[in-house]
């Protein structure tokens, strides 16, 4: 996502990381209790897997996280008046970027006069899935996060 | 905090991942539709502490690409 987020900031178009709460809580990143601890797990998430994008922390309560679906790693695009252009409940970069071309295009039609009248749309999407990398990340929390995520669904 | 919100801190903030714990949370059907104003909220820079908001946030740039999520 960094890399599509550098890609296009040159296009007005800006990239976040918004801070919810642990989904996988585990005893090295246990869940939240205050702001000075998100603030810390913010940056080892920064600082661990190199993150570039600016990260903002939502409250600790996640008003931002559970107004927009709270789902663990969605990504919402909105223009400037806060009008939503794209959801997905999970993050895939080449969804996104395919989103930003088109919303790019959009906007070259309307520069050439194009009458355009928007529309929703629904598709189901499909990201690749690094089980291994999953796994690695959860022993990283700590090994109740491998256990409760065991527990929750258990490996076939 | 008074009791309410401390509790929905808990709740949102829960300590073992299990079904009766996140699954009450995941409600991305209800979220606003493409094509609806989304809510505002304020937000705190990770790095700073300094408070802004996602419309100051979004009202800058063109499109503003917003993804949730953390370490775990």
């Amino acid at each position: 996502m960094d890399a599509a987020a550098e890609r296009f900031a040159g296009q007005s178009i800006a990239s976040i990381f918004l801070y919810t709460h642990e989904a996988h809580p585990g005893e090295h990143y246990p869940h939240l209790t205050s702001m000075e601890q998100k603030a810390r797990h913010a940056a080892a998430l920064r600082d661990v897997y190199g993150l570039q994008r600016p990260i903002w922390l939502d409250s600790l309560d996640g008003a931002a996280h559970r107004a927009y679906g709270s789902m663990p790693n969605m990504t919402w695009i909105f223009n400037r008046r806060g009008v939503v252009q794209y959801k997905a409940a999970w993050t895939d970069v080449t969804s996104v970027v395919e989103a930003l071309q088109h919303l790019l295009e959009i906007k070259k039609q309307r520069k050439e006069r194009s009458t355009l009248a928007p529309f929703p749309i629904q598709r189901l999407d499909y990201r690749p899935v690094d089980r291994e990398a999953f796994y690695r990340g959860l022993a990283r929390n700590g090994p109740k996060a491998v256990d409760d995520f065991n527990r929750a669904f258990p490996p076939p | 905090m008074n009791e309410t919100t401390l509790d929905l801190v808990r709740r949102y903030n829960y300590a073992d991942f299990t079904p009766e714990n996140f699954e009450p949370w995941m409600r991305f059907a209800e979220s606003p539709a493409a094509g609806e104003t989304g809510a505002d909220f304020p937000l705190w820079c990770a790095e700073t502490g300094s408070e802004s908001s996602l419309a100051k946030l979004w009202a800058e740039p063109q499109y503003l690409v917003v993804e949730f999520g953390s370490f775990t």
